[in-house]
C-alpha cells in the first residue's frame, strides 16, 4: 500500500514539474523544473529496484547535462523566452490532441488491466524477474557487453558522430572566416 | 553437354562489343583520313563471331541433336505458384548452326569489303557536297564508324534472331534487324541530291515491314494463347500432342511442368487454361487455329522476306550503300522469313492449307520478280528483283516441305548473291571513279547515274577481276552446273516436280527468266563498247574489295558440295534432319532426277543464248533503246514492275489519305471544330453567358479536362499553403497522425 | 551469465558494416593529415572503403544465396538475402553520394573531410537497419542513420536555408523518434521482449496484452513513417530537401528512405504477422494519402529540389502500397520483392535526377528552379536525354525501371486484394496519381527542350560517370528486369 502512495506522490510531482517546465517563460525556471522531473524519474528507478540506474540518471542527466543547459542559457542570455505564437489556433488544437492521446492511453492501460493482462501497477516485489543482483552495476554491465553489445557499440559510434556534428556545425562560419583571413594574410 | 556450347553467347556479344567500341571510340579511332581502324575492329568482331559459329559446328558434330544454353531470364513474373517467364536461351542445333555460319561467314567477308567501299562512298559524298578537306575528314570521322556500328549491330541482331530459343526472342531479333535495315537504307539521308529519297525508302521499308510484323505479333499471341508457351520445343511438343489429343489433355499432362517453367496465360488473360482451344467466348477447332497461326506467320515472312504482297520495299531498299544491300537485303536479313518458317515446320505440317499457300506465294513471287528483273536498267534493281525471285524459290521450297532444299538454296544464294552485289558495287565504284576522272575534265553532269547499265558497257577490259567473279556469280544464279546455284535450285525443282506440278512449272519458267536477265546484265555491263566517258575510264577496285569477292566466288562455285544429291554426299539433309522434324530426306537414289536437271540446265543455257543473241551479238550503242522495247506495252509493264506500287497507291494509299483528309478536314475541322465548337458550343455558351456570370463560361469552353486540371492545381496550391515552414506546425501534423493511428487501433480493438 | 563468445557474434556476417565503420574511424584521423586544398583525397579514400565493403558484399551474395540467413551478435541482427540486397543498394548510394560531393563541395566552398566520414557513418546506420532483428537495434540504427544526416543537412552552414533545414530535421526527427521509443516500450510491455521473433511468438500466444502490442506497433509506424516521409509525417521533407546541400539531398532521398523501408518491412513482417490486417489497413490508408498529397502538391512546385521532395513523398506512397500488400502471407515474398525492386529502381532514377540538378545548380546555391533547365536540350543534349529518361522513369513510362517497379507494386497489391478490399481503392488512387504525376515530370522535359534559355550546366567527369551509370541502370531495369527481380524476390526475409 505504501508503495502505491509513494508512487502516486512522485508521479504527481513528475507531472506537475513537466507541466511547469512547459509553461514557464523563464528558461532557468524551465531548466530547474526539468531537474525535478529527472529526479522523479530517478526515484522511479529506485522504486523499481534499480539503484544503479537511479544514480546514473541523477549524475548524468540531473547533474552534468542540466549544468550544461544552464551554462548555455546564461551564456546566451536567453533567460527570458518570449513566446508569441503567430498561429492562434495551434495551442488549442495541440491541447485537444494531447487530451485525446492521454485519454487513449488511459483507456488502453485500464482496459488491458481489466481484462487480466500484464498489470502495470503490480507490486514490484511480486515480479518474477526480480533477483538479488537485478539492476546492479554488474548485471547492467553484463547485459551491455553481452546481449546488447551491438547497440552499445553503435551508441559509441553515435556519440562520436554527435561530437563531430557539434564541432562542424558550430565552427562552420567562424572557421570559414578564419580561413579567408588566413588566405588574405598569406597573400 | 560439350563445354564448347557454353561459348555461344559470345556469338552475339562480339559484334555487340564492336558496335559499342565504334559508337564510343569511333571518332578517336579515325586518326587520319585513311584510317581503317573502325572497319578493322568491326570485321574482327564479325570474324570472331564466325569462329564461334565454327566452334558450335564442331561441337554439334558430336551432339547433333543440339542443346539449349541458358543465358539469362529476360523477364519473369510470378504470382503465387504461377509463373510467366521468358528466358533468353541460346538454341544451338543444326538449323541455327547453318544460319550462324552463313550469317557470320558472309557477314565477315562483307564487313571486310565494306572497309574499302565505304571509304570511297564517303569520299564520293564529300565531293558531292563540295566539302573542304577538313569538312570531308569530319564527315568521314562521323560516318565511317557509324556505318560499322550499325553493321555490327545488324550482325548481333541477326544472330539473336537465329539463336533465340523462343518466338519472343526471335521476334526481338526480327525487329532489331528491321531497325538496322531502316538505319542503313537511310544511311545517306542527308545526301544533297537523293537524301530525301533515301530516307523515304527507309521509311517505306519500315512501314511495309510493320504490316508483316503485325502478322507476327498476332501469330505470337495466338501461339501463346493456344499452347501457353513461346518456347520452340514446348510449342512443338504440345502441338504434336494436340494433333491427336485434346487441348485439355495436352496441357494437363504437363501442367506441373508448365507451372515450373512456362508462362501460364490464364494469369495474363484470366481465361481458364483447361478448356478446348477457346478464346473467351469463341471456341475454334485445332485445325483452324493452326491455319490462323501459320498464315499470320506467313504474313510476317512475306514482309521480311519480300514476298507478294509485301515485296515492294526491297527494290527501294537498294538506296542503301552496296554492302548493306549485299549483307542485309540479299544474303541474310531477308532470309529470316525462310528460317522462321523452317523453324516452325511442325506447325506448318499440321496446316497443309497454309503450307500450300506458302508454296504458291513463293512460286508466284519467283516468277513475277523474275519477269520484272528482265526489264530493269539499274544494275542494283536487277539484282534486287533477282533476290526477291530467289527468295520466292526458297519460300516455295519450304512451303512444299522441302526444308532442306530451302535452307540449301538460302546458303548458296547468300554466297552468289552477296558476290553479285559486291561485284556490282565494285562496278559502280569503278564507274564513279571514271566519272570523277572525266568530270574534272569538264564532261561531268549531275544527272549522271553510275548505276544505270545503259551508262556502262565494255568494262571487261578495265575490271579484269570483277568480270570473272561476276560471271561466276551470274552462272551460279542462272543454275549452270556444277556451280552452287545449280544444285540448290535443282533440289527445289525436284521437290516441286514431285509434289506440285503447277509450282514446278512456275519455278521452271522463273528459272528461265533468271538465266535470261543475268545474261542480259552481263552482256550490257561488261561487253560491247563503253557507252559513256565514265565507263571508259573505270578502273579495278582495291584488293580489300576484290579479296572478299574472290573468296565468295570460290564459295559460289563449290558451295554445292555441302549437299550433293548423291547417296552419302547429302550432308545438309542429314545435318538438318536433327532439328527439322519434317524435313524431306529422300531415300537413296531419289535425291536426283536427271530429267529435272537436264530440263533446267537446257532452259538456262537457252536463256543465256537468247540473251547473247539479243545483247551479245549487237552490243547496245550509246543512246540506243533496249531491244526488248519491241515488246511495247509489255516491256513498260514489266519495267514499271507490274504497276505494283501504283496499284498500292490507288488501292490503299490514296483511299487512306482521302479518309485521313476527310477525317481531319471534314470531321475534325469542319464538323467538330467549325460546327460543334464554333457554332453549337459557342452559341450555346454565348446564350448562357448572357444569363450566367463570367466565371461559369470559362469552365464550359475549356471542358472537363482543363476543369479537372484546374481542380487539381487548386488543391495543389491550397495544400501547399499547409507547408508554412513552422516546425511547430509540422510537429502538430505528426501528433495528429499519431492520435489518428492510436485512435483507429483502439476503436478497432474495442469495437469487437 | 556468460559473455558472448566470438562465434555467436559472427563478425563475418556483418563484415561489410565493420569495414565501413573501421574505415570511417581511420578516415577521421587521416583527414587531419590531409591538407585543406587536397580534401578530395578524403573522398577517394572514402570510396576505397566503400568499394572494400562492396567486395565483401559481393562475396556474401553467393554465401547467403546458399545458406539463407545467419544471425550475428547473439541474434541482434539477421543477415539474409533481403539485407544483402539492400546493403548493396546502400553502398551504391553512398558511392554515388561521394562522387556527387566530389566537385560540389569545393564549388560551394564547404569542402570538409568530415562530410565523407559522416556519409560513411550514416551508411552503417542504414545497413544495420536492413538487418536489425531487435527493436533496440532498430532504434539505435535509426539514430545512427539520422544524426549524421541532420549534420549533413546543415553542412552548408553559411546558407541560412541549410541551417534551418538541419534544425528542422533534427527537431522533428527527435520528435518522431520519441514515438518510436514509446512504441518499443509499449511493445515490450505487451510482450516482454524486444526481439522480433520473440514478439511474433508472444503476439500469438498472449491475447490479453494484444492491445498494448498493437498500439506499440502503431507508434513504431510513426517513427518509421517519418523516415520514409509518409503522410502525415512528411512535412519536413520539402524544407529539408531544399535547404540541404544537393548531394546530401540526393543521398538521403534514397538512402534514408530505403533504410526506413528496410526496417518497416522487417519489423512488420517478422514481428507482427498475427496482426497483419491491422497494419495492412493502416499502411494502405497512409499509402493512399501519401500518393495523393505528394503528387498533387508537387504540381505547384517551381523549385526542382522541392519538386523532387514531393515526388519522393509520392514514391514512398507507392512503396507503402506494396508493403501493405505484404500483409497477406501467401504473397508476402512477391510484395517484398516488389518493394526491394522499386527501391532499387527509384534509387537509380532519383540519384540520376539529382545529379542533373547538381550539374545545373550554381555555385551560390541558386539555379535550382525548374526554369533554370531551359535550353538544356540544346546545350547539353546527352544530359537532357538522361534527365528525360529519369523523369519518364519517375512517371512510370516504358523502357524504364520506374514502369516495371510500378507494375510489380500494383500487381502485388492486386494479389492481396482478396485479403483487404481497401487495397483495390488504393491501387486505383495509385494509377490515377501516376497520371497526375506525368504533369509535373513532363514539365521538366518540356522546359528543357521547348523553352529557350542559357542551359548552363557544369558536368565534371564524376557527375558524368554517375549520370551514365544511373541512366544505364534505369534502362537495364526497364528492359531486362528479370534477373534483378528474381534476385529481389529471392531476397526474402528468412
Amino acid at each position: 500500500m505504501i508503495g502505491y502512495i509513494l508512487f502516486g506522490l512522485v508521479a504527481l510531482v513528475a507531472i506537475v514539474s513537466a507541466v511547469g517546465m512547459l509553461l514557464s517563460t523563464n528558461a532557468i525556471h524551465a531548466a530547474l523544473f526539468l531537474v525535478i522531473n529527472l529526479i522523479c524519474i530517478a526515484l522511479f528507478y529506485l522504486g523499481l529496484n534499480a539503484p544503479f540506474l537511479a544514480m546514473v540518471q541523477i549524475t548524468v542527466y540531473a547533474g552534468a547535462i542540466m549544468v550544461l543547459f544552464l551554462f548555455v542559457i546564461m551564456l546566451l542570455g536567453a533567460e527570458q523566452v518570449t513566446l508569441k505564437s503567430q498561429l492562434k489556433w495551434q495551442a488549442p488544437l495541440a491541447i485537444v490532441l494531447a487530451v485525446v492521446m492521454i485519454a487513449a492511453t488511459f483507456l488502453l492501460f485500464f482496459n488491458v488491466q481489466a481484462s487480466g493482462g500484464l498489470s502495470p501497477l503490480a507490486p514490484i516485489s511480486e515480479d518474477p524477474r526480480q533477483t538479488e543482483t537485478f539492476g546492479s552495476p554488474y548485471a547492467v554491465g553484463e547485459v551491455l557487453f553481452g546481449a546488447y553489445l551491438l547497440p552499445f557499440e553503435m551508441t559509441g559510434v553515435l556519440l562520436l558522430v554527435a561530437m563531430i556534428g557539434a564541432i562542424i556545425l558550430t565552427r562552420n562560419e567562424a572557421g570559414g572566416m578564419r580561413d579567408e583571413q588566413r588566405a588574405a594574410s598569406n597573400e | 553437354m560439350n563445354s564448347l556450347f557454353s561459348l555461344i553467347p559470345l556469338v552475339v556479344f562480339f559484334p555487340l562489343l564492336g558496335m559499342l567500341i565504334n559508337i564510343f571510340f569511333g571518332r578517336m579511332l579515325m586518326a587520319d583520313e585513311n584510317s581503317k581502324a573502325p572497319g578493322v575492329i568491326a570485321s574482327l568482331m564479325a570474324g570472331l563471331s564466325f569462329v564461334i559459329a565454327v566452334l558450335m559446328f564442331v561441337a554439334l558434330l558430336g551432339e547433333p541433336e543440339g542443346v539449349e544454353v541458358p543465358f539469362m531470364t529476360w523477364f519473369s513474373i510470378s504470382a503465387g505458384s504461377r509463373t510467366l517467364s521468358i528466358p533468353w536461351t541460346f538454341k544451338v542445333d543444326t538449323l541455327s548452326s547453318v544460319m550462324m555460319l552463313v550469317v557470320t561467314g558472309v557477314g565477315t567477308l562483307i564487313h571486310i569489303y565494306a572497309i574499302g567501299y565505304m571509304h570511297g562512298d564517303i569520299d564520293e559524298q564529300a565531293s558531292k557536297r563540295g566539302l573542304s578537306s577538313d569538312e570531308a575528314f569530319d564527315l568521314k570521322r562521323r560516318r565511317f564508324p557509324r556505318f560499322f556500328a550499325y553493321f555490327n549491330l545488324f550482325l548481333a541482331s541477326m544472330l539473336i534472331l537465329v539463336t533465340g530459343s523462343n518466338y519472343l526472342v526471335m521476334f526481338v531479333g526480327w525487329e532489331l534487324v528491321g531497325l538496322c535495315s531502316y538505319l542503313l537504307i537511310g544511311f545517306w539521308f542527308d545526301d544533297p541530291i537523293v537524301g530525301i529519297y533515301n530516307s523515304m525508302a527507309g521509311r517505306k521499308a519500315f512501314v511495309v515491314n510493320r504490316i508483316g510484323d503485325f502478322g507476327m505479333v498476332m501469330a505470337l499471341m495466338l501461339i501463346f494463347w493456344t499452347f501457353g508457351t513461346l518456347q520452340f520445343d514446348d510449342v512443338f511438343a504440345r502441338a504434336e500432342c494436340m494433333r491427336t489429343a485434346s487441348q485439355f489433355e495436352c496441357l494437363a499432362v504437363d501442367a506441373a511442368q508448365m507451372v515450373e517453367t512456362s508462362p501460364n496465360f490464364s494469369l495474363m488473360f484470366g481465361f481458364g487454361l483447361l478448356q478446348p482451344i477457346s478464346f473467351g467466348a469463341i471456341t475454334l477447332s485445332f485445325q483452324t487455329v493452326m491455319i490462323a497461326i501459320t498464315l499470320l506467320l506467313l504474313l510476317g515472312a512475306t514482309g521480311k522476306s519480300a514476298q507478294i504482297p509485301l515485296f515492294v520495299w526491297l527494290p527501294d531498299a537498294m538506296a542503301g550503300p552496296m554492302p548493306v544491300s549485299a549483307l542485309i537485303h540479299a544474303a541474310t536479313m531477308v532470309t529470316a522469313g525462310i528460317y522462321m518458317i523452317t523453324r516452325s515446320n511442325v506447325l506448318y505440317a499440321m496446316a497443309p492449307f497454309s503450307a500450300d499457300t506458302v508454296a504458291i506465294i513463293g512460286a508466284a513471287t519467283a516468277l513475277v520478280a523474275a519477269t520484272i528483273a528482265v526489264a530493269q536498267f539499274d544494275i542494283k534493281r536487277v539484282l534486287a528483283y533477282s533476290t526477291i525471285s530467289q527468295l520466292g524459290f526458297m519460300i516455295a521450297a519450304v512451303g512444299l516441305g522441302g526444308y532442306v532444299a530451302g535452307i540449301f538454296h538460302l546458303a548458296t544464294h547468300a554466297f552468289f548473291k552477296a558476290l553479285l552485289f559486291l561485284s556490282a558495287g565494285s562496278v559502280i565504284h569503278g564507274i564513279e571513279h571514271g566519272h570523277h576522272a572525266t568530270a574534272h575534265k569538264g564532261h561531268g553532269d549531275h544527272a549522271f547515274d553510275p548505276q544505270d547499265m545503259r551508262n556502262m558497257g565494255g568494262l571487261r577490259k578495265h575490271m579484269p577481276t570483277t568480270i570473272v567473279v561476276y560471271i561466276v556469280g551470274a552462272l551460279a544464279l542462272a543454275g549452270i552446273p556444277p556451280l552452287a546455284g545449280f544444285w540448290s535450285k535443282d533440289e527445289i525443282l525436284l521437290d516441286a516436280s514431285k509434289h506440285d506440278p503447277l509450282i514446278y512449272i512456275l519455278l521452271t519458267i522463273a528459272a528461265f527468266f533468271t538465266a535470261f536477265y543475268m545474261g542480259r546484265q552481263v552482256w550490257m555491263v561488261f561487253f560491247g563498247q563503253p557507252r559513256t566517258e565514265a565507263a571508259a575510264h573505270a578502273h579495278e577496285s582495291p584488293p580489300v574489295m576484290t579479296t572478299p569477292l574472290i573468296i565468295l566466288a570460290v564459295l559460289a562455285s563449290i558451295g554445292g558440295l555441302m549437299n550433293l544429291p548423291f547417296g552419302r554426299l547429302h550432308f545438309l539433309a542429314e545435318w538438318l534432319r536433327e532439328s527439322v522434324a519434317y524435313a524431306h530426306v529422300p531415300a537413296a537414289g531419289e535425291g536426283f532426277s536427271i530429267t529435272v536437271a537436264v530440263i533446267s540446265t537446257v532452259l538456262a543455257l537457252a536463256a543465256i543464248a537468247l540473251s547473247y543473241i539479243i545483247y551479245g551479238t549487237k552490243p547496245l550503242q550509246e543512246g540506243q533503246a533496249d531491244p526488248l522495247r519491241v515488246a511495247g506495252p509489255l516491256f513498260t509493264f514489266l519495267n514499271r514492275k507490274w504497276y505494283w506500287d501504283e496499284a498500292y497507291e490507288a488501292v490503299f494509299i490514296r483511299p487512306f489519305k482521302c479518309l485521313a483528309n476527310w477525317l481531319a478536314f471534314t470531321i475534325d475541322w469542319r464538323f467538330w471544330h467549325d460546327f460543334v465548337h464554333d457554332s453549337v458550343i459557342i452559341q450555346f455558351f454565348d446564350g448562357w453567358a448572357a444569363i450566367l456570370s463570367r466565371p461559369v463560361d470559362m469552365g464550359i469552353v475549356d471542358g472537363a479536362v482543363n476543369g479537372i486540371g484546374r481542380l487539381v492545381a487548386g488543391a495543389s496550391s491550397r495544400l501547399r499553403r499547409t507547408q508554412t515552414g513552422y516546425v511547430r506546425n509540422y510537429a502538430l501534423a505528426v501528433a495528429l497522425g499519431v492520435v489518428a493511428i492510436v485512435a483507429y487501433l483502439l476503436i478497432r480493438f474495442f469495437a469487437n | 551469465m556468460q559473455l558472448p563468445i566470438l562465434e555467436s557474434i559472427n563478425l563475418m556476417a556483418v563484415l561489410p558494416v565493420l569495414i565501413i565503420a573501421g574505415w570511417a574511424c581511420v578516415l577521421l584521423v587521416f583527414d587531419l593529415l590531409i591538407p585543406r586544398s587536397r580534401k578530395h583525397w578524403t573522398a577517394w579514400l572514402a570510396l576505397v572503403g566503400l568499394l572494400g565493403a562492396a567486395v565483401a558484399l559481393f562475396f556474401q551474395i553467393g554465401h547467403f544465396a546458399r545458406l539463407g540467413s545467419e544471425a550475428a551478435f547473439d541474434g541482434m541482427v539477421t543477415v539474409d538475402g533481403f539485407s544483402i540486397f539492400l546493403q548493396v543498394v546502400f553502398v551504391l548510394t553512398a558511392i554515388v553520394g561521394v562522387l556527387l560531393a566530389l566537385d560540389y563541395l569545393p564549388r560551394h566552398g564547404i569542402e570538409r573531410g568530415e562530410y565523407y566520414v559522416l556519409l560513411l557513418f550514416t551508411t552503417i546506420g542504414m545497413m544495420i537497419m536492413s538487418m536489425a532483428a531487435d527493436l533496440i537495434v532498430v532504434f539505435v540504427a535509426l539514430e545512427l542513420l539520422s544524426i549524421p544526416l541532420y549534420i549533413l543537412s546543415g553542412f552548408a552552414g553559411m546558407r541560412e536555408t541549410s541551417e534551418e533545414a538541419a534544425l528542422k530535421y533534427f527537431l522533428l526527427g527527435a520528435f518522431a523518434s520519441s514515438f518510436l521509443v514509446y512504441g518499443i516500450a509499449l511493445t515490450y510491455g505487451g510482450t516482454g521482449t524486444t526481439r522480433l521473433t520473440g514478439i511474433a511468438q508472444a503476439v500469438t500466444s498472449d491475447a490479453l496484452n494484444l492491445p498494448l502490442t498493437t498500439v506499440g506497433m502503431g507508434l513504431l509506424l510513426v517513427g518509421l513513417g517519418f523516415k520514409v516521409a509518409a503522410v502525415p509525417f512528411h512535412m519536413w521533407t520539402p524544407d529539408v530537401y531544399q535547404g540541404a546541400p544537393t548531394p546530401v539531398t540526393a543521398f538521403m532521398s534514397v538512402g534514408a528512405k530505403a533504410g526506413g523501408f528496410a526496417a518497416l518491412i522487417r519489423v512488420l513482417v517478422t514481428a507482427f504477422p498475427a496482426i497483419a490486417s491491422e497494419w495492412g489497413t493502416l499502411i494502405a490508408v497512409i499509402a493512399g494519402l501519401t500518393m495523393l498529397l505528394g503528387n498533387i502538391v508537387a504540381i505547384s512546385q517551381s523549385n526542382i529540389k522541392r519538386m523532387l521532395a514531393y515526388s519522393s513523398i509520392a514514391h514512398a506512397g507507392y512503396i507503402l502500397l506494396a508493403v501493405a500488400a505484404a500483409q497477406r502471407s501467401e504473397n508476402a515474398s512477391f510484395a517484398i520483392g516488389a518493394v526491394v525492386f522499386y527501391l532499387l529502381a527509384y534509387a537509380l532514377t532519383n540519384l540520376g535526377a539529382f545529379t542533373v540538378a547538381i550539374a545545373v545548380e550554381r555555385d551560390d546555391g541558386t539555379g535550382t528552379e525548374i526554369d533554370d533547365f531551359a535550353g538544356l536540350g540544346k546545350t547539353r543534349p546527352w544530359m537532357a536525354l538522361a534527365m528525360a529518361l529519369f523523369m519518364l522513369s519517375l512517371t512510370g513510362m516504358p523502357i524504364s525501371g520506374g514502369l516495371v517497379g510500378k507494375v510489380f507494386v500494383f500487381q502485388a497489391a492486386l494479389q492481396a486484394v482478396p485479403g483487404d478490399p481497401l487495397l483495390l481503392a488504393v491501387v486505383i488512387i495509385g494509377v490515377l496519381t501516376s497520371v497526375v504525376s506525368a504533369f509535373y515530370y513532363l514539365k521538366v522535359i518540356m522546359v528543357m527542350y521547348m523553352r529557350e534559355g542559357e542551359g548552363k550546366a557544369v558536368l565534371p567527369l564524376a557527375l558524368k560517370t554517375v549520370l551514365a551509370a544511373t541512366a544505364f541502370g534505369t534502362l537495364v531495369l526497364g528492359i531486362i528486369p528479370g534477373p534483378v527481380f528474381q534476385m529481389a524476390q529471392r531476397a526474402m526475409l528468412k
